[in-house]
């Protein structure tokens, strides 16, 4: 008997909250009560019992939904605000110590502590779901049932030999299943046994009502789960009392650990039944609930989970909650410290799916969000970026008036042309990509320094895109080292354009000025002194490049080093001698790639 | 048209949290904030909203703690009355009719019975003014009392209630207008006043925003517009007055406050930075930075443990130490929603833009923010006058698997920016991906940006118009075999140089209509075709609509000059038209309903039609005031099953409005109502709590009493005598309603020094083991066990009878002197 109780204490208990299903309530191996909501699928809140340690909490269940308080004397004014939905408040947790303790939510603080009753380890609490009664199962087995409007056992009972397991009262609130050796079924009035079942030969972790039909109609079901069974039984209640064996089971991977169901109406309703298994499985059912069925049901649908990494683990379920309107499936999943909880529609038709899920990093993005309610979305290297002048970022304009229309029928023409030929380059690039021989690479970088060269001459922005497109270095290195020399210039002047242009498109041309600038540098140091105006801003870019690159022959000149430190980084009050400094101190602020220029020179 | 009673007009929230400075209680458990037309108690621990005061009938304007009971808080509104709470229950004590608007509200526990109000004076003036007017409360048992003694205190006070403070020990009070100081003494009943120049020689600008006043010194600290602290002394003197300044704020301090014990100086204001100042070593600066929006109120509880702030952005951090712990964060609703609303097809949430380059998500099922999602990812800088990125527009796909977003900066002299992103929502990792950013989508403002919403549709497509005369559509494509797929743009299209305005597909994707100003074009985004073009001259369109199901050959369109057309495609006619000033027009995405808001003279009426028929479904007069222009319907979770011709138009979806003044509205049916009140059945536990020594003493002795008369009686649970009712009374009574402990005392150690209790308490638990080992013997028959139980009990409480009824009888004699002299008690005290 005790191992059994241990094995169902083993379990740690997971519930979500009745209703709108907004939190998920969790009590970890760490003994701490966790609350989550499965809105924004953050830590709502974490309550640690005095005595979280000794005292572990077994189980817990929500209490009926709060609604707000009304004042006495409100008169409905035209817009007045709305009841809220109701918020799903108190929360019943019964501990190893024999003490039950209800917790409040909304204040984040214990409400009361019912104790006294029970010597040992509370096993199940369920709340009357109309009065403000809750029951309460225990390893010295009996029942108690706790008034809550004095906070004192209002009466208790032997159920049974053994120690009561699982509890469940009936959606009408008039009886009481309980689960020790034998289930049965208790009148609430009197305290009478009302029925007895027998069948399971393992402590019953679970106890559902399937049905909300009244006991004297045939039509009363309810299912239990038991420890170490992979079988579910669901029990008719009938009027002849001739109902010794369980009617229908379902058939489980293993032994079931959470179940939520949508209990049926009427006859003509299904009932609709989510269990997580210890496995980590989730299987769906559906099934009329009239009579007897021999054969055991598979599930409708089973659910696994694995993550994303190339040896895929399986991801442990927790708990699964069905709504009654709609077919989607709220699921908890992950560890109990650090659950994840997501909403999503299951697609029945297929027996068997398998979600793969990242939980580490939608944990990670949780946890942030818990405190600043900021959420960051991954913005990763995969993502594209179009910028002007990238195909893709314009289409051809499709006027409507005729008069515009004839002017672009010219330009159509002219540009079909350069679109097939870019086509072309594009074809080759893909071949070298897949490993063709390398005299298709130097073809193809020589077509690009060509390409390069005509859009140059022609000054076509669509050619000049094409090209600076490419991000490889090898082919922008001999595209640039292909380039005459004549052609320099012109590139140059264009790089810084777009330099200063749109700063996405500008980390593109950082590669080209790059590779001009390790080609040619020797040119543009010569070309700089015999016409500066043209080169003015060519200079200008230049410097930025080149106080990386020639780190040397700054090392050399190493006693005007200190200096010009010193300078830049002067605060505000150099501001007012700037005037001096100018007029001798050329030579430090724009004489300085002067000076280094001819030092490159006389290298040469 | 149709009388429809039963669909009421109701406010779902959304209300301003940040309006006024928030009070935090004495134990720091709790939080009140003025919002809206209520008073919200929210739980500082938790976030939770615990209760929500009602019954003002206009715009609270501020909330103090009763400073002679501090379970108890006044509020004042708009309506000119001033409500007493008892905010841990949430229930209205009491309220005092003032007459006058009351713009805030100030005590000190050392007035006692009279609150101190700014109301605005009547004068033929034009420019509004107000005055300091200390109220009288009368002492009375009724619910509503009139305050007929007003005094005025202060003339020309600010409205600001941030600008009035009362100094150490309730002795003077200080009030800061414009460019002036006022300093009044209570005993000497004199005034002081002092002046500043506007600028400083250093272009500082001097006007006073905010007052704080010391709780042990005579000191006053001002927060001056340009940022500076200054620090009063001596101010009892007109001419001999000194000041000290502090300076680290580099705009206007919107908020001062001193810690209970004053040893610290709290300020904060646009940089979104708290600073700490030591009182007594004022170069020793402590910060608490990125706070997220522009501080407007800084509180500080009564113990100093926790202090909070509330922001620009319709929230209140909560601060314990320097760290934030909490933080309640209302609807987001800036200077204007510029992404319309939008629904969320995945979790249903409400989308908006929120928070400065933020999208917010907000629950409309439990009136909360769920989370904001960074767009920008920008660092925000909080300074004045500068222009930053800001989300403009948003669009999600019918799955909510893709998402768009744009994101525009407007500066003075260099070109706009504008950025468009195309989120992918990513099911491994439960977030949106960012997927393609377009920069510079556009030479111009866009205007509109749509998704094609046809489920059937192979590809995603986006359309945006935009002022340059374009209108794009982007697909998604890839570019490579072993790439994801990435947006580029597939079609540019224009229209004779016009401006596109709005644009829409038809349900089905295979039509797009597309406005240039007056002239709708319908295109075919199949082929990029001009199918059509419609046109209705006067006026420029301003909305168009696409009627869904049966009606889907209809296009709607309003235009600015009154009218509403509907074309039918087929035809390419104008089917009929009607002249109505149409702010709105909206449809359903599940129905073939169209909702349209009408402004009429000053106020909104709405009007929900089917395109195909004659006679509006549903038509509501003045729904409310001022002109709605940002509406949605949302997808309910579960239909309503409504047979009622009026509110079927509310099975499947529901619809939501912001009103000008930004509150979130929504229509409730009748039938949604009663199902709301029927599962409403409240639920009553007795909250005496934890285990505290002075419980178990107290519980005790309530074992004890119901002890001694439960052997009064044979029954099973038997009634308790009507002596012990008046304890039980005056146990169950809270605290703060109970005279002093001193008066009480003797009382209570009386009744507990009968020596009955003893003999009873020791009766109690030998029948309770009785109880158990019969219970034990008979493990084998339970069903006769339950049953004989009350039998038994009653027998063994029998057993234990003769030693009980002298005692009890003393002990009835105990307890009814306890009642009268309760009674009289309360008595005199009402008499009084």
């Amino acid at each position: 008997m005790a191992a059994e109780t241990s094995s169902s204490s083993l379990q740690l208990p997971c519930v979500f909250s009745p209703q709108s299903r907004q939190y998920l309530a969790l009590c970890a191996q760490d003994g701490r009560l966790r609350i989550w909501n499965t809105d924004s699928k953050t830590l709502h809140q974490e309550y640690v019992p005095s005595a979280h340690l000794s005292a572990t909490c077994i189980c817990i269940a929500w209490g009926p939904c709060r609604t707000v308080k009304e004042g006495p004397q409100r008169k409905k004014r035209k817009s007045e605000v709305v009841l809220g939905e109701e918020k799903a408040d108190l929360l019943a947790m019964g501990t190893a110590a024999g003490s039950v303790l209800i917790y409040s939510t909304v204040k984040g603080v214990l409400h009361c502590t019912l104790d006294g009753g029970h010597s040992g380890g509370v096993n199940c609490v369920q709340w009357h779901p109309k009065d403000s009664l809750l029951y309460s199962g225990s390893d010295d087995t009996y029942i108690i049932e706790w008034d809550l409007q004095t906070g004192k056992a209002r009466s208790k009972w032997k159920a049974d030999r053994a120690a009561v397991t699982s509890l469940c009262v009936s959606p009408d609130g008039k009886l009481l299943l309980s689960a020790g050796h034998i289930i049965k079924m208790w009148d609430l009035d009197t305290k009478e046994v009302y029925r007895k079942f027998t069948g399971h030969s393992t402590a019953v972790t679970t106890l559902r009502f399937a049905t909300t039909r009244p006991p004297d109609s045939n039509g009363l079901y309810f299912l239990s789960g038991a420890a170490h069974d992979r079988l579910l039984s669901v029990w008719q209640v009938r009027e002849d009392g001739k109902d010794k064996n369980s009617v229908v089971s379902f058939t489980l991977t293993d032994e079931p650990q959470h179940i939520d169901l949508v209990a049926s109406n009427n006859k003509e309703e299904a009932v609709r039944l989510a269990v997580v298994c210890k496995d980590g499985q989730l299987h769906l059912f559906e099934h009329f609930l009239n009579g007897p069925c021999k054969k055991p049901l598979s599930p409708m649908c089973s659910v696994q989970m694995s993550d994303t990494k190339d040896s895929p683990v399986p991801i442990p379920m927790l708990a699964a909650a069905l709504a009654a309107g709609t077919r989607a499936v709220l699921l908890g999943y992950g560890t109990h410290l650090q659950p994840v909880m997501e909403k999503l529609e299951i697609n029945t038709a297929e027996r068997h799916v398998c979600l793969t899920r990242d939980v580490q990093t939608s944990m990670s993005i949780s946890l942030e969000t818990a405190v600043s309610k900021v959420k960051t979305p991954f913005v990763g290297d995969k993502s594209r970026v179009l910028a002007p002048g990238l195909p893709g970022h314009q289409a051809p304009v499709k006027g409507t008036t005729q008069g515009s229309e004839k002017r672009k029928k010219g330009t159509e023409t002219r540009e079909m042309s350069i679109a097939e030929r870019l086509g072309e380059i594009d074809l080759s690039a893909v071949s070298t990509e897949k490993g063709a021989p390398k005299g298709t690479a130097t073809l193809q970088t020589d077509n690009f320094a060509v390409l390069l060269l005509q859009g140059l001459e022609s000054n076509d922005a669509d050619i000049l895109n094409k090209v600076f497109q490419t991000r490889k270095e090898m082919v922008i290195k001999k595209t640039v080292a292909r380039l005459p020399l004549p052609a320099i210039l012109p590139l140059m002047e264009v790089i810084t354009k777009r330099l200063q242009g749109h700063p996405i498109a500008a980390t593109l041309m950082v590669r080209w000025l790059r590779a001009v600038l390790m080609h040619h540098t020797s040119y543009l140091a010569s070309v700089a002194r015999s016409d500066c105006s043209s080169s003015a801003d060519v200079d200008h870019k230049a410097k930025l490049v080149y106080e990386e690159e020639s780190s040397d022959d700054e090392a050399s000149g190493d006693e005007g080093l200190p200096d010009n430190d010193s300078d830049n980084w002067e605060e505000e009050e150099a501001m007012e001698e700037d005037k001096d400094p100018d007029s001798k101190g050329d030579s430090k602020a724009n004489g300085e790639e002067d000076m280094e220029r001819g030092n490159e020179s006389e290298e040469e | 048209m149709v009388e429809h009673g039963d669909i009421r007009v109701v406010r779902r929230g959304g209300s301003k949290i940040n309006f006024r400075q928030p009070v935090i209680t004495n134990d720091s458990r709790l939080l009140l904030c003025a919002s809206g037309h209520s008073v919200k108690v929210f739980s500082t621990s938790t976030e939770e909203c615990v209760h929500e005061l009602r019954g003002h009938t206009d715009l609270v304007t501020g909330v103090v703690v009763k400073p002679s009971n501090h379970l108890q808080a006044y509020s004042c509104s708009l309506d000119g009355t001033i409500r007493l709470w008892d905010f841990t229950d949430g229930i209205l004590i009491k309220t005092y009719d003032i007459g006058y608007s009351i713009y805030s509200i100030h005590t000190s526990a050392f007035h006692k019975g009279v609150v101190f109000t700014v109301t605005s004076t009547i004068s033929d003036k034009k420019s509004e003014s107000f005055q300091l007017v200390a109220v009288h409360l009368p002492q009375s048992g009724d619910q509503l009392v009139k305050a007929p003694e007003l005094s005025a205190v202060i003339s020309d006070v600010s409205s600001n209630p941030g600008a009035i403070v009362f100094g150490r020990g309730g002795e003077y009070i200080a009030s800061a207008n414009g460019l002036h100081l006022e300093v009044f003494f209570f005993k000497k009943q004199k005034t002081y006043r002092f002046f500043l120049k506007k600028d400083t020689k250093t272009g500082g600008k001097n006007t006073f925003m905010c007052v704080a006043a010391h709780p042990k010194d005579d000191c006053i600290a001002t927060g001056h517009e340009d940022g500076k602290i200054r620090l009063w002394r001596n101010f009892n003197h007109q001419k001999e007055y000194t000041y000290s300044t502090l300076h680290w704020h580099s705009n206007a301090v919107s908020s001062m406050c001193f810690t209970p014990e004053g040893t610290n100086l709290l300020s904060g204001g646009v940089e979104s930075v708290l600073v700490q100042w030591r009182y007594n070593d004022v170069s020793q600066r402590d910060f608490l930075p990125r706070l997220g929006a522009a501080i407007t109120h800084i509180a500080v509880s009564p113990d100093g443990a926790l202090s909070c702030t509330s922001h620009s952005d319709n929230k209140i951090t909560i601060i314990q130490g320097i760290k934030v712990s909490a933080v309640l964060q209302g609807l987001v609703t800036g200077e204007s929603v510029e992404t319309d609303l939008m629904v969320d097809p995945r979790s249903k949430a409400l989308v908006l833009n929120g928070k400065p380059g933020h999208l917010q998500f907000y629950s409309l099922k439990r009136d909360k923010l769920l989370y904001n999602l960074d767009i920008v990812q920008q660092e925000y800088i909080h300074e004045l006058g500068l222009q930053q990125f800001k989300v403009v527009k948003v669009a999600f796909d019918a799955s909510g698997n893709w998402m768009a977003t744009v994101e525009e900066r407007k500066q003075k002299d260099a070109e706009q920016e504008l950025n468009l992103k195309l989120w992918a929502f990513d099911e491994q990792t439960q977030s949106f991906v960012l997927n393609t950013t377009v920069a510079d989508p556009h030479e111009s403002r866009i205007t509109a940006m749509c998704f094609c919403q046809a489920a059937a549709s192979q590809t995603t497509m986006l359309i945006s118009a935009s002022e340059d005369g374009h209108f794009k559509a982007w697909q998604l494509r890839r570019l490579a075999p072993d790439d994801g797929p990435s947006c580029l743009c597939d079609f540019v299209g224009a229209y004779r140089g016009l401006v596109p305005h709005c644009c829409c597909f038809s349900a089905d994707g295979s039509l797009l209509a597309v406005s240039f100003q007056e002239v709708v074009t319908v295109w075919s985004p199949a082929s990029w075709e001009l199918l059509a073009t419609l046109s209705q001259p006067p006026k420029a369109i301003r909305n168009l609509c696409f009627g869904r199901l049966s009606c889907s050959k209809y296009l709607l369109g309003t235009t600015d000059d009154h009218l509403l057309c509907c074309w039918n495609l087929l035809t390419c006619s104008l089917e009929w038209s009607t002249s109505m000033d149409i702010s709105l027009l909206l449809g359903d995405p599940l129905t073939e309903n169209i909702a349209a808001f009408c402004c009429h003279a000053g106020s909104t009426d709405l009007f929900v039609f089917k395109p195909s028929e004659p006679r509006p479904v549903f038509s509501l007069k003045a729904v409310c005031s001022g002109k709605v222009t940002h509406a949605v319907f949302a997808p309910r979770e579960e239909m309503l099953e409504s047979c009622e011709e009026s509110s079927q138009w509310l099975n499947h979806s529901q619809l939501y409005f912001l009103t000008q003044c930004m509150d979130l509205m929504t229509f409730t049916t009748k039938a949604e109502e009663e199902k709301l009140m029927a599962s409403s059945k409240q639920l009553l536990i007795d909250d005496s709590v934890a285990m505290t020594p002075f419980y178990l003493l107290l519980g005790k002795h309530r074992k004890g009493e119901s002890g001694a008369a439960a052997s009064g009686e044979s029954a099973g649970r038997p009634p308790l005598p009507q002596g012990s009712g008046a304890v039980k009374e005056l146990l169950r009574t809270p605290a703060h309603v109970l005279p002093s402990t001193s008066f009480l005392c003797s009382m209570f150690v009386k009744s507990l020094l009968v020596s009955v209790g003893d003999a009873s308490e020791e009766s109690k638990p030998a029948e309770e083991e009785m109880e158990s080992e019969k219970e034990e013997e008979d493990s084998e028959g339970d069903m006769e066990s339950s049953a004989s139980r009350p039998e038994r009990g009653s027998l063994a409480r029998r057993s234990a009878e003769p030693a009980a009824p002298p005692l009890t009888k003393a002990q009835l004699r105990e307890l009814r002197r306890v009642k009268k002299l309760d009674h009289s008690w309360l008595t005199g005290l009402l008499r009084s």
